[in-house]
């Protein structure tokens, strides 16, 4: 069945799931050998990969009492401990987190979607003087690490009097330049004949812009959310130094701090690294196509 | 004149007989202010994007160079020193400590996460059925929050509970204690950045290993070159650019490793995870040093800004890979 998928690559076109990658190889060279081997390789790492949520969902129907109990159960028994779970819900801040860590990010996503796809508008279709220049100064600065501005922003925030508030959380991420840079690459690639027509019929730019190119880039504005959403829901750095009240915490801060602070319960850290996970593994499941194509920005395609 | 010109191009009358009634100079005045109108509806459509990123990427960045030259912390006002800090660093134990720290860190994780997530995009090549499904658990790593991921790490190698030293007893051999000993704990970090990367690698090298030209392995196969020599002579040379960029970018991610040190180690054992970023932070919020910070945020990105440029310039000097 494997030596079937990747023969079906030697159709001349290179069409179905085949590629030609594997063809020189599975001609006279044992190339189904080469294949079962791949095979078990990619299995045995993927597992390893996986290996460790395994052993975090099962550490986390654990009570702390028989967390250092040898030999360990490799299954964990019916019914399922919750309190693990229960001690997160009600003694800690973690719902509120919950909230604070989706409300920041669904807020900056949708914010930096429409700016940077306005951005990208003004950058691939309209003609202003020092349109290059400008493009320039921001690509370059695409490199500078969040780090190196940390002490300055920090700073800054403080001199507004926003530390602790929703606006420190939301406003600093949208600075980040990548998204003008991608929906330039998405935007310059649509059709100029549709949007000159629509400028002939007195279409006036917002309208070219919002009923024209938007529904042509749609696909590139869903990898720019997911991309920003999910920065938003891993970044850990800012939310730690710029809002450390239990109240504004984000999901990272406040389990990371709360491990900073105390040694005690280590079942309860698991529990909370696990509730971490499921907003992604959701996220994850439902967008996986758009994600992965999104972080490889579409070479996946032949 | 070029305005006159339509008008008699041809000899035929324009299209729209109002023009004629424009003299040149009123046109003029039309034509700049219908560009400027432009100009301002590119502006508004820049604006929103363009207002945060001066405000929270360009003007820290012009603020983080001066503060190098001043001193104060959060709380007293920033006064200028000179070249003070700049002096003092040379000479200060934590920041060459936290310098070869971070270089260490990337000098183990980069090649390892690389050279498994070549490996394994080369053998992904390979695998059609299930692709999707195999894919989506190798990258699965990559999409927990370091956070979290430091959280499962933990959970790796705990001394007591941690899988690492559970399936070494089993094994019948010598429990280590990973981030309690000097040599160790390093490493250990560094292991946790290469289980969060590779699926992510393997997928980029799947992406450029397909991409290549397949006409040159059919004719190097016609030549009778085997597995090896295809690789070596041929995809190697071929992936030259992007193996640089997966390099560089790897290196650039590892240089700025702060969030596992913090939840993990915080720097211990005897100082032999503090890294350059965890060494900002404990600048401002521990040691209350705003100059100190500030000259540490700038030599890493010095650091970052000749990786890139030396990147940019070895791909530049052999155009056509």
């Amino acid at each position: 069945v494997t030596a079937n998928g990747a023969r079906r690559g030697r159709a001349p076109t290179g069409t179905g799931r085949g590629n030609w990658f594997t063809r020189p190889r599975s001609t006279g060279e044992g190339g189904s050998a080469v294949t079962i081997l791949a095979y078990v390789t990619i299995v045995i790492v993927a597992l390893i990969c996986i290996a460790p949520f395994y052993y975090i969902v099962l550490t986390a129907f654990k009570d702390s009492r028989v967390l250092f109990d040898y030999p360990p159960k490799w299954f964990p028994d019916l019914p399922l401990f919750l309190g693990n779970f229960e001690h997160l819900l009600r003694n800690t801040q973690f719902p509120r987190w919950v909230f604070n860590t989706l409300f920041v990010a669904l807020v900056v996503t949708a914010l930096k979607v429409l700016f940077d796809s306005m951005a990208g508008y003004a950058f691939a279709k309209l003609e202003f003087p020092g349109r290059n220049l400008l493009f320039i100064v921001i690509i370059s600065t695409l490199m500078i690490p969040f780090a190196a501005t940390l002490i300055p922003l920090y700073l800054m925030v403080t001199d507004f009097g926003l530390v602790n508030t929703y606006w420190a959380l939301i406003l600093p991420p949208l600075a980040n330049p990548i998204g003008i840079f991608l929906m330039r690459g998405f935007i310059e690639r649509t059709p100029r004949d549709l949007e000159n027509a629509a400028r002939l019929d007195g279409v006036s730019e917002w309208g070219i812009y919002w009923r024209i190119v938007l529904p042509l880039v749609r696909p590139g504005l869903v990898v720019l959310a997911v991309l920003t959403f999910l920065v938003q829901y891993t970044s850990f750095v800012w939310p730690l130094v710029a809002a450390g009240t239990d109240e504004m915490k984000v999901i990272t801060t406040g389990l990371a701090t709360q491990r900073a602070i105390s040694e005690v319960n280590y079942a309860v850290y698991s529990a909370g690294a696990v509730m971490g996970m499921i907003p992604i593994v959701i996220f994850f499941v439902v967008l996986q196509r758009y994600f992965i194509a999104g972080s490889l920005a579409g070479a996946l395609k032949q | 004149m070029d305005v006159v010109m339509p008008r008699t191009h041809n000899g035929a009358p324009p299209a729209r007989r109002g023009r004629e009634r424009l003299g040149v100079s009123e046109r003029r005045r039309l034509e700049r202010r219908y560009r400027w109108r432009r100009y301002a509806i590119a502006l508004g459509f820049l604006f929103p994007s363009l207002l945060f990123f001066v405000i929270f990427l360009l003007v820290p960045c012009v603020q983080v160079v001066i503060q190098t030259f001043q001193t104060g912390g959060i709380l007293d006002d920033l006064r200028f020193t000179g070249l003070t800090n700049w002096q003092k660093l040379p000479s200060n134990p934590l920041v060459i400590r936290s310098l070869l720290n971070s270089a260490l860190y990337a000098v183990m994780a980069v090649p390892t996460v690389i050279l498994i997530g070549m490996g394994l995009g080369l053998l992904l090549v390979y695998v059609q059925r299930g692709s999707t499904a195999l894919r989506g658990l190798l990258y699965f790593p990559t999409l927990a929050p370091i956070v979290v991921a430091s959280l499962i790490w933990l959970f790796m190698v705990h001394p007591d509970f941690g899988a690492f030293n559970l399936s070494i007893r089993l094994l019948g051999g010598q429990p280590q204690n990973w981030l309690g000993t000097t040599t160790l704990a390093l490493p250990t970090l560094a292991a946790l950045e290469v289980w969060r990367g590779i699926g992510f690698w393997a997928l980029f090298f799947l992406a450029t290993f397909v991409a290549l030209p397949q006409e040159l392995y059919a004719a190097a196969q016609l030549d009778g070159a085997n597995a090896w020599q295809r690789f070596r002579n041929l995809t190697l040379p071929l992936i030259r650019g992007p193996l640089l960029f997966a390099l560089v970018i790897a290196t650039i991610f590892s240089l700025q490793v702060f969030d596992s040190v913090f939840v993990l180690t915080d720097g211990s054992p005897a100082g032999a995870t503090q890294t350059l970023v965890w060494y900002i932070y404990k600048a401002l919020f521990q040691f209350d040093n705003v100059g100190l910070g500030a000259s540490l945020s700038v030599l890493l990105l010095a650091i970052i800004l000749a990786l890139t440029l030396v990147q940019m310039r070895v791909l530049r000097s052999r155009p056509g890979t």
